[in-house]
């Protein structure tokens, strides 16, 4: 009898939707893992480009300049967190972007569509990036260069940067959501994802360089301070009461990339493609 | 009889003619791909306004430019960019690596030449989609887009839109012999923007870097039209005045003229060798 | 199994123009055009059977097929298959049916379609032994051995299709739709595929099949359905098909003589390959064979002879050109 429910339950782990996206990832790695040369030199490269903006940092500061209020490791904080939210964000659930892309030029997005599960659950399953984790080592790296010339802070910091950061995933999902159902109707156009990384560029740099009008706008309509700069002040026990706003703002733009997603899906299916 | 009418018909100036018509009506196809800059490129802008806004808070000079020098400077360089922006480094491993490229050594076209007034085709394009509506935008925010002396600029200019074709399809000739390059690619492109001042001016990098950089040919795609532009030049200590400095840049675009040309011959010799 | 009636798919389409000036205005407005791919169909399929689809590109017929598959929904009519309403109830009717794409490849290109398998078995939940079983089956029916544990890429087409079958039955599907599936395949292969259809479908699995192979339609449907301009212009047997346009015999004629045949009532001249040799069409509801053979014998002296027919190219032709 117990043998039963224990092959039942592992059963409806396996097939539940967290188990099939790991057996996504395993396929995708294992896939990507034919051509193991090519893999590590790519993930090497990833990861340079992510040290861009830091390194343009160290530069400024270098040459003696410097952002108001922020120290160099203070911004380089900042944008080790921000390249952490890309590093978990792009081979994780970023795929979706350019798998819905692809997949609607070629024809080949009715073949998910045929498969008795979410479209969005199979898009994400099938679009495991997994060069893209050279963005994650990157991050890890400068975050941890970062914290090392920082004063040490106590756990109720991290505790609040810890929710931040995942409302900064929240927020990244949002976006993935808004450029996969452009995908469906933009057919082809893979300069979607630089809409998105121009907006996201606000988001390497403290708020507070920015004018008034521009912080409500990343704080309220489109919050881009929460991938990075918020987390940051957080961490450093700096955090103000608008970051309230920014964490309501972020769960609406939420909802409405899931509305946005769906209803491109709903055109799909209508119009065939 | 019959061979004059085709030799007419061939000629060189209307092969290329007909070719440039064919890409811009290509890209008409394109066209909100190519929209996407005007949308992409002053957000890029605006944020780098902020931070340089930002700095010069509490500096007057940073390297010797002053704040409205530092937007100038990049404002120009995006249009720059624009300018010189092909697709023939990507575009000649392709027809490579799927065999298409057969189809030019049956032709009595010169790919290299072919493939330059893909890029006069493309860029016109450019110019009336990506360009102008970016060029408004600069002057609505009032930034100085006035050039120091305008025929060196447009020499410069010219210069530098044939010598990143150059380079670019330098970098693709490489097709001929390895087979899988988007990892290398993608890194020697990255290397090359960075070395050609378009995310930073070059003179803000470290000084042994600057003095690496002034012997590189890439500083002649965007850094030096840009000082042009200004009308000041200055790298790694070394000040040269403008008309020298464009000279400087036209014996790169012979140099990078002469490297291709032999790279392309010992390619070609490799390719046909081992077979398509 | 399928209830379809008086189905219609209307779509809206935007026209660039071709000429420069044209292109250029079109950055700014765009003409409206709508296009009636399915003018209302009706038809019904019964389990275990094996229907071919026929038509030109552009005839409605893949718009159909998207229908009945639940990744499109019509403009009105009804669909109904084993009950369900496919594109309102999506996620729950797939999991009864199954697709091949003979151009669009299901496994991925760098690893063993074994592999392949795994996920599908998750993403239908197909419980362990029952996988296994319906694989390691399938396997030894398809003749695949251990090549399921090869990178797809090394595979041969024809295995790589084979893999591609197993793929789509895993979950045991009642019904499956297949889309060129012999598309690119030597003789063996198409054989080999072929025959694992006609077992499948006589184990109980309906097949949907849609090709320009008229060999495939030839050996493997026992009905045919023919679309033309969004219509069904053809709904009938096999049989009646190769009927449909009369009794069409396409003879060839070798003789010792000259021959040089005119064409008249009954009889064609398809194309004089030289003095000696004539290929016609025949209507044997007109010219009995017997007969023109041996008038032909006594005018020219027949040195050799073939009859061919009825031709099912020639019959599909004129349906698609009706």
């Amino acid at each position: 009898m117990t043998g039963e429910n224990s092959e039942t339950r592992t059963r409806n782990i396996r097939f539940s939707a967290a188990g099939v996206y790991i057996q996504g990832v395993k396929t995708a790695l294992a896939s990507r893992m034919a051509y193991r040369g090519d893999f590590i030199m790519s993930m090497l490269i990833m990861m340079i480009v992510e040290f861009g903006g830091p390194v343009i940092t160290l530069i400024i500061y270098n040459n003696g300049a410097s952002f108001p209020g922020w120290n160099q490791y203070e911004v380089l904080l900042l944008q080790g967190i921000f390249l952490l939210s890309r590093g978990i964000a792009f081979p994780f659930f970023m795929g979706i972007v350019w798998n819905t892309i692809g997949r609607v030029r070629e024809g080949t997005f009715d073949l998910l569509l045929i498969k008795p599960r979410s479209i969005l659950l199979m898009t994400v399953v099938t679009g495991f990036d997994s060069e893209d984790l050279g963005k994650l080592i990157g991050g890890i790296l400068v975050f941890r260069y970062a914290l090392k010339n920082l004063p040490v802070q106590p756990a109720s910091h991290w505790v609040s940067f810890l929710i931040l950061f995942v409302f900064s995933l929240i927020l990244m999902f949002a976006f993935a959501l808004f450029m996969a159902g452009l995908g469906i109707v933009w057919v082809g156009n893979y300069r979607i994802y630089d809409i998105f990384m121009s907006v996201i560029d606000f988001g390497l740099y403290p708020k507070s360089i920015f004018t008034k009008t521009f912080q409500s706008i990343l704080t309220y309509i489109i919050p881009v301070s929460l991938l990075a700069s918020y987390p940051a002040s957080a961490l450093l026990g700096d955090l103000d009461q608008s970051v309230f706003m920014a964490l309501l703002s972020s769960v609406v733009f939420l909802l409405l990339g899931f509305m946005f997603y769906f209803k491109m899906v709903r055109n799909y299916t209508s119009a065939g493609g | 009889m019959q061979g004059t009418a085709v030799k007419k018909g061939n000629s060189p100036p209307r092969v290329f003619k007909s070719v440039i018509t064919a890409t811009f009506k290509e890209h008409m196809a394109y066209r909100s791909r190519m929209a996407v800059s005007v949308f992409a490129q002053p957000v890029y802008f605006l944020v780098n306004y902020f931070i340089w806004q930002a700095i010069f808070q509490i500096r007057d000079t940073v390297s010797g430019f002053t704040f409205g020098q530092m937007l100038s400077y990049f404002a120009v360089s995006s249009l720059v960019g624009f300018l010189n922006w092909d697709d023939s480094g990507n575009v000649l491993p392709m027809l490579v690596q799927t065999g298409g490229f057969i189809t030019f050594q049956l032709r009595p076209v010169s790919h290299i030449y072919y493939s330059f007034f893909q890029k006069v085709g493309h860029r016109i394009m450019a110019f009336l989609i990506e360009m102008l509506p970016v060029v408004c935008f600069y002057i609505m925010l009032g930034i100085n887009l006035v050039p120091a002396e305008p025929f060196w600029v447009l020499i410069s200019l010219f210069l530098s839109f044939v010598l990143s074709f150059l380079i670019n399809y330098t970098i693709g000739t490489f097709a001929f012999w390895f087979v899988r390059t988007d990892g290398v690619r993608r890194a020697v492109y990255l290397f090359t923007s960075i070395c050609s001042g378009a995310f930073l001016p070059l003179n803000l990098f470290p000084y042994s870097f600057q003095k690496l950089l002034f012997y590189l040919p890439f500083q002649f795609i965007a850094y030096v039209p840009v000082r042009v532009f200004i009308g000041q030049y200055e790298l790694a200590g070394i000040t040269m005045s403008i008309p020298q400095i464009v000279f400087l840049q036209a014996v790169m675009v012979a140099v990078m003229f002469l490297v291709n040309r032999a790279l392309w011959y010992m390619g070609i010799k490799h390719f046909t060798g081992v077979g398509a | 199994m399928i209830h379809v009636s008086e189905l219609k798919k209307t779509f809206t389409t935007y026209e660039r123009g071709g000429t420069f000036r044209e292109a250029l205005l079109s950055l700014f407005v765009r003409k409206r055009k709508t296009v009636d791919a399915v003018k209302g169909i009706s038809f019904d399929i019964k389990e275990g059977e094996l229907v071919g689809f026929l038509g030109p590109n552009g005839a409605g017929k893949s718009t159909t097929i998207k229908i009945l598959t639940g990744i499109l929904y019509p403009t009105s009519g009804t669909v109904d298959v084993m009950g369900f309403v496919p594109w309102k109830e999506r996620k729950k009717y797939v999991r009864n049916i199954g697709a091949v794409f003979g151009q669009k490849s299901q496994l991925l290109w760098d690893i063993p379609p074994l592999d392949s398998f795994c996920l599908n078995q998750a993403i239908y939940r197909i419980p362990e032994n029952e996988f296994r079983k319906t694989v390691n089956d399938m396997i030894e029916m398809l003749d695949l051995a251990d090549l399921v544990k090869k990178p797809t890429r090394q595979l041969s087409l024809g295995e790589r299709m084979k893999c591609e079958f197993i793929m789509a039955m895993l979950h045991k599907p009642k019904i499956v739709f297949l889309d060129e599936p012999t598309i690119g395949l030597d003789v063996i292969a198409k054989g080999k595929i072929r025959d694992f259809i006609l077992e499948q479908n006589k184990r109980g699995t309906t097949f949907i099949l849609t090709t320009h192979d008229l060999e495939d339609v030839e050996q493997l449907a026992k009905r045919v359905i023919v679309i033309n301009h969004g219509e069904i212009v053809f709904d009938d047997s096999i049989e009646k098909l190769k009927h449909h346009l009369g009794e069409k015999r396409t003879v060839r004629i070798t003789t010792r003589d000259r021959i040089n045949m005119e064409s008249r009532e009954g009889i064609e001249v398809r194309r004089q390959i030289s003095d000696y040799e004539t290929e016609v069409l025949i209507d044997l509801s007109v010219v009995k064979l017997n007969e023109f053979i041996k008038k032909v014998n006594e005018e020219s002296k027949t040195k050799d002879m073939s009859v061919e027919g009825p031709e099912l190219e020639q019959i599909i032709k004129k349906l698609y050109t009706i």
